[in-house]
């Protein structure tokens, strides 16, 4: 089955920065990614505009962020690549899919197109996920995608007063190897490469049509 | 400074460094080596002179662990205690797998958990061991600590990939084993 998905992923830049900030409204944004009670939303902005920021382009980045976008419905998502290894070539993801979102296939293409820029491009072995327990949603996502869940820590982060379960995942390369392997059987176009040649393809469309 | 039956335990200082420094071996891959990425990390001697100078680091945190005639044995840490999630990491890092399982060893953890637990008041204590370490795993165990789950291929080093395990012990637990009560250890 072809995949039809408009969503792609793309370098989150400076102007995506008003989106993001909007995005703060959400309390999941903030009870699910940002949430440490001890951090004004004044810090979380400028941690925000750090993760913007531009790195000079000889250094090693200490974070990849990703927005999933969308020509039709716009941004869609965030995706940070944090905590990279280049030593045990691993790195943890966080995910954000903005809330009228979140029931459709979005955060699914989007997730998957990350994976494969982590394990392709990246050429990381494994990937880690942390996701606190009242995070359904974004758990389920997590399984299907081949992840394990590898840590149960019990009473770990505080929200709302109460101490809530902490989740670890990991999916090492050959377990996504088999996942691509059956993912691009079931839904062919969901690969990034297909999604640059599509993309491609588009801006030549539109160059086209504004020269006639 | 702490005085016990086997240990004399005490803040960590930059004289400290050369005897502590022996605990860095690459050729022993060990969770306390870790870094924030979970990288094998093995400073200088300069460098661990200057980070145990550093007194916002070390005091209330590093301590050096010395057996009662005055030899340096290993080091102990109690670190990023979290108020909010009232937690914080116990390592404890001495100089033989074999001094696991003497009592300087038990004398250590007992500090820690009286230091974590009454001290700071916290919930839960957390430790971490690499799939290597068998005996500082079994010393955790033996002291109530229980599995959180394995992290699996975590850490590349000397070529080949480590599981790290995450251990936890609840303050509840802990007071529960002080009473006399069995305490499950995986």
């Amino acid at each position: 089955m072809a995949l039809k998905t408009s969503v792609f992923i793309r370098r989150a830049e400076r102007e995506d920065l008003e989106t993001i900030v909007g995005w703060m409204e959400d309390p999941a944004f903030q009870r699910f990614l940002y949430g440490d009670p001890a951090r004004s939303p004044k810090q979380i902005r400028e941690q925000i505009v750090g993760m913007l920021g531009r790195a000079s382009a000889r250094t090693l980045p200490m974070g990849i962020y990703f927005m999933a976008d969308s020509p039709k419905y716009g941004p869609v998502g965030l995706f940070s690549v944090v905590g990279m290894s280049w030593r045990n070539r691993s790195c943890n993801i966080d995910s954000y899919i903005c809330e009228s979102r979140r029931n459709g296939m979005f955060g699914t293409v989007a997730f998957y197109r990350v994976l494969e820029y982590c394990f392709q491009v990246l050429n990381m072995n494994r990937i880690n996920i942390y996701i606190y327990g009242f995070n359904t949603r974004s758990w389920r996502l997590f399984e299907l995608t081949g992840a394990k869940q590898e840590l149960v820590l019990r009473e770990h982060v505080a929200r709302e007063g109460q101490l809530h379960e902490m989740y670890g995942y990991g999916l090492l390369r050959s377990e996504f190897d088999k996942l691509r392997e059956w993912f691009l059987k079931r839904f062919a176009g969901i690969d990034l490469e297909t999604m640059i040649s599509d993309y491609k393809q588009q801006q030549q469309t539109e160059a086209v049509k504004e020269t006639t | 400074m702490i005085s016990g039956t086997y240990t004399v335990i005490r803040s960590a200082e930059p004289d400290d460094a050369n005897a502590m420094w022996r605990l860095y071996d690459p050729s022993r891959p060990r969770s306390f080596l870790l870094g924030p990425t979970r990288e094998v990390m093995i400073p200088t001697q300069d460098e661990m002179r200057e980070m145990l100078g550093r007194r916002d680091v070390v005091q209330g945190s590093f301590f050096t662990i010395e057996d009662r005639s005055g030899e340096i044995r290993g080091c102990c840490v109690l670190r990023g205690a979290k108020l909010e999630s009232e937690f914080a990491e116990v390592v404890v890092a001495l100089d033989s797998d074999a001094a696991y399982e003497t009592p300087l060893a038990d004398e250590v953890i007992e500090f820690l958990e009286k230091m974590g637990f009454v001290d700071k008041k916290l919930n839960k204590l957390v430790a971490h061991c690499l799939s290597n370490e068998t005996q500082y795993r079994a010393y955790l165990a033996r002291h109530g600590f229980v599995s959180d789950g394995i992290q699996r291929q975590m850490v590349y080093t000397r070529g080949q990939y480590f599981d790290l395990e995450s251990l936890s012990l609840f303050n509840a637990a802990h007071n529960g084993s002080a009473h006399g009560t069995a305490v499950a250890a995986s």
